[in-house]
């Protein structure tokens, strides 16, 4: 009984070894070997990450496979439902997995590039994103708002939209901006949708006369219709709290030499303007983080 | 010989057709559900009886014997999925009915523990479950067994083979809804609610045809909703509930107003009406939605034929703090001076106990049942709390900056005095039995906060102890005084639910590992029985063959150690498990 067959054990032993490559996430050492990469990307969020006909499109899948080619591996996909934050994201698809399912992605897309929030420490003290790294902003995003210039000679500022309905995504900034700032003045004329394309649809049906959302969806939405007749706002939105972020991805902390791997990619990309093509063959605004600037 | 050999045969497959004519003959009809608290035989709805009193008339287990009741056989869920056992099963004729975590349902011998069958529902990638894959168990009626799964679908099982009957999607969990409440069966009819805390869902009861899953009616708990019946099969408009939209909603907001009533539902057929509790209003932050927000954090009393609002009675208006009004509603008949009132009680995750009138909802009274209450000074005469509003979690708009909002501790926590588990009506003692925890949080807007790569206006919170001693405190609670007659302190927070009998016991369980087993009059802890994992299911007892058993699933989880903060140092040794156990006395 005590005895243990050590073939059985490693037996036993190798069988996890198998199965468990692809659960966790692994070194840069170990996907080269496996000749896969597994990257992180959000379901159904166009412009970045989507399914159209069946197939993968969008910026951050169309950046995944240009990691992939890098780093001479295939490219396996990881889509990720959306859970309430980035925190819960990052932990169910890179450090931790859902215990639903605990599998994890080797790098995750489309995580915020900001020290505030990778220095963020918990009640107690500790970091609470010590388990993985954030690195490589990709681009930086902000708000927009697009308008039906028929309805809306211009949007010079805010006011307007007390006197004009204004679409905007559930549980978004743009919501809470709009229902909270200047003593909610704005709180009437801001129409809730589950998305920012059912809210683009209602603009274009004429229920709302603007819809606000993130500046690379809004112009990449305004890619399919008339320019003229629905133009960007270039106002200002004082009291939003954060103006612009950065984008980047993030790796498990223990596998800092994939992220210099890929981070080198990325530099590469965004200094030679590959970055800049795909987000234009979105239609999307592309705007460089600040990191590449000063390293001009 | 040859004679008495046939004789014997015959016995024998007379004996073995009995059996099997007894079995099939069995269904469960309306009556037996009606009759569920009075008969001992069975338990055939969750809360033993509809009403929710979770009593039985059983003595034979009582003060004197209780210590040595032992137990007869355990059954274990088995596999890698365990996780937490929120279940409370249900018994018919020598046979168990439970559900598991991630959506299973067994079929267990009641008398020696076998397993009959097993059905596991196949779920979807992509399910995002809130707070544990959690089940509450399930619904007998006719030959069905019938239970919500974490994908929102309603599945009918043949009780004899575990074979799928019929099978609803109740709503898409795409959008982020599930079930985990057990469904029940009131006129023929199944009735559920549906889970779902993110933001962008309206909650909704509904009721179908038990027989084959049609749908009968939708009643949303939302104000400005439209409500649905089908009239041979024809979707018409039934009323929008609350009247019309933006009475006590600001702009359009009540498009998503939340209010998921995930906790199920009672039903007394004095007064023929369904008690269902709801959730919280969304948005999370208060300051967005100025106005009381129906029918949100309330109790709503709802017609079993037409899913219309009869009455509804709002705990927290305008919440602010994340105190679901989901809490069962108990229905009960007390004396005062020489009349019978019907009255009905619940205990809020708000920290205040209500008993109201359940024929039109009238408050009657209200008493706080935790120690400390940080948000409201008392009720008003209508019940309405009074609040401290300096007590509300703070305004976005004055985080602005870009800096961590005003930080409040509010108590109770946002888990509540009272989370799930359900309480217990003695009428013997003419007590309440209540599950209740005493913790608090900090709570601040958290702006350094992202969703989908998207900045972001977070709630950070952290659930605090306010003992060091003690989160858990079982209580015994007289409704006509509003006095606690006894307490029982547990040093990890109860999550378990609780069963009064007529044997003057209460039986509930700790995440400790114990059932336990207390003198109903006094407190004192009589019984106890480890039973390796942490008890977070709701105890049954019944009878068979002569003798009393009980039972309860074994099993830590469920949403407390989802979170952290100073609760999960006192709760993360505990491991986790998942099986039956039953319990009779020695013969």
């Amino acid at each position: 009984m005590k005895k243990s067959n050590p073939y059985l054990l490693f037996f036993a032993f190798s069988c996890c070894l198998l199965l468990c490559a692809t659960a966790f996430s692994r070194s840069y050492d170990d996907i080269i070997e496996s000749d896969e990469i597994v990257i992180a990307v959000y379901s159904d969020f166009q412009p970045f990450s989507y399914i159209e006909n069946e197939k993968e499109k969008g910026i951050d899948v169309d950046l995944a496979h240009a990691i992939a080619k890098k780093l001479g591996v295939k490219l396996r996909l990881r889509w990720m439902t959306a859970d309430e934050n980035v925190d819960d994201d990052l932990r169910n698809n890179l450090w931790k997995g859902h215990f639903l399912n605990r599998t994890v992605a080797d790098l995750m897309l489309r995580v915020p590039y900001d020290k505030a929030y990778s220095l963020l420490r918990d009640d107690i003290g500790e970091l609470v994103h010590q388990h993985v790294h954030m690195f490589a902003p990709f681009h930086t995003e902000s708000w927009k708002i697009i308008f039906n210039s028929k309805k809306i000679e211009s949007v010079e500022t805010m006011a307007v939209f007390q006197y004009h309905d204004i679409g905007v995504e559930v549980d978004s900034i743009p919501q809470f901006y709009l229902t909270s700032a200047f003593q909610g003045r704005m709180r009437d004329r801001a129409k809730q949708y589950p998305t920012i394309i059912e809210a683009i649809n209602a603009m274009t049906e004429s229920k709302v006369d603007a819809v606000m959302g993130l500046s690379s969806q809004i112009s990449h939405y305004q890619g399919e219709l008339a320019k003229d007749e629905y133009p960007l706002a270039t106002n200002a939105f004082p009291m939003i709290g954060r103006q612009q972020w950065d984008i980047g991805m993030a790796v498990k902390a223990d596998y800092r030499q994939l992220g210099y791997a890929v981070g080198d990619i990325v530099d590469n990309m965004v200094k030679t303007g590959a970055m800049h093509a795909i987000f234009a063959k979105y239609n999307a605004t592309y705007k460089i983080p600040d990191l590449y600037k000063t390293a001009e | 010989m040859i004679k008495t050999t046939k004789t014997k045969a015959l016995s024998l497959s007379m004996m073995v057709s009995f059996a099997l004519t007894g079995m099939a003959n069995a269904n469960v009809t309306d009556k037996d559900i009606l009759n569920d608290q009075a008969t001992t035989d069975d338990v055939v709805s969750y809360g033993l009886g509809l009403k929710g009193q979770r009593y039985s008339p059983l003595s034979k287990i009582n003060t004197e014997t209780v210590k040595d009741m032992r137990p007869v056989w355990a059954f274990s869920l088995g596999g890698e999925k365990q996780r937490g056992q929120e279940s409370q099963p249900v018994i018919k004729d020598g046979v168990m009915y439970i559900t598991g975590s991630y959506s299973r349902v067994f079929a267990i011998d009641a008398r020696t523990g076998e397993e009959l069958w097993q059905y596991d529902a196949r779920l979807p990638d992509g399910i995002m479950p809130c707070c544990d894959v959690i089940n509450r168990g399930v619904a007998l009626y006719g030959n069905l067994v019938i239970f919500g799964t974490l994908d929102a679908k309603l599945v009918a099982l043949n009780k004899d083979t575990g074979k799928v009957v019929w099978k609803k999607k109740v709503e898409d969990y795409k959008a982020g809804y599930s079930i985990t409440a057990a469904p029940i069966i009131v006129k023929g009819k199944v009735i559920t609610g549906v889970a779902g805390g993110e933001f962008g869902i309206v909650g909704k009861v509904r009721a179908y045809d038990a027989k084959n899953g049609k749908i009968v009616w939708e009643r949303p708990t939302v104000e400005g909703h439209m409500g649905y019946i089908w009239k041979n099969g024809k979707k018409t408009d039934n009323g929008i509930s609350g009247g019309k939209p933006g009475q006590t909603w600001p702009g359009d907001l009540w498009k998503s107003g939340g209010a998921a009533p995930w906790n199920g539902g009672t039903y007394d057929a004095d007064v023929d009406l369904l008690f269902f509790g709801t959730g919280n209003p969304a948005p999370w932050n208060s300051h967005l939605r100025p106005g009381d927000n129906y029918f949100s954090s309330s109790r709503l009393a709802i017609d079993p034929d037409t899913g219309k609002i009869v009455w509804h009675f709002q705990t927290t208006p305008h919440d602010g703090w994340d105190f679901d009004g989901v809490n069962e509603l108990v229905s009960f008949d007390y004396k005062q001076n020489g009349k019978t009132v019907k009255a009905a009680a619940t205990a809020d995750r708000n920290g205040f106990m209500y008993v109201l009138n359940r024929e039109n909802g009238d408050f009657i009274r209200g008493f706080p049942f935790v120690d400390k209450i940080s948000w409201a000074s008392g009720l008003d005469k209508k019940g309405r709390p009074l609040y401290i509003e300096s007590n509300r979690p703070g305004d976005p708009a004055d985080s602005k900056d870009g800096k961590k909002g005003k930080m409040i501790e509010a108590t109770p926590s946002f888990l509540g005095g009272k989370n799930w588990m359900p309480i217990a009506y003695s009428k013997d003692t003419e007590l309440f039995y209540v599950p209740s925890n005493e913790w608090s949080m900090d709570i601040w807007n958290e702006p350094t906060a992202y969703k989908k790569g998207s900045a972001y206006l977070g709630a950070g919170f952290t659930i605090k102890a306010i003992n060091d001693d003690y989160i858990g405190v079982l209580r015994a609670m007289d409704p006509k005084t509003g006095k606690e007659v006894w307490r029982y302190k547990n040093y990890s927070p109860l999550w378990a639910g609780v069963l009064a009998t007529a044997g003057d016991l209460v039986f509930t369980g700790n995440p400790e590992g114990y059932l336990l087993g207390l003198n109903a009059k006094t407190g004192e802890v009589e019984y106890k029985f480890n039973t390796g994992s942490g008890v977070v299911g709701s105890p049954v007892t019944w009878e068979m063959d002569g003798e009393q058993y009980v039972s309860v699933l074994s099993g830590w989880g469920g949403a407390v150690p989802l979170w952290g903060g100073d609760v999960a140092k006192r709760i993360k040794h505990l491991n986790q498990g998942g099986s039956v156990w039953t319990f009779k006395l020695p013969k």
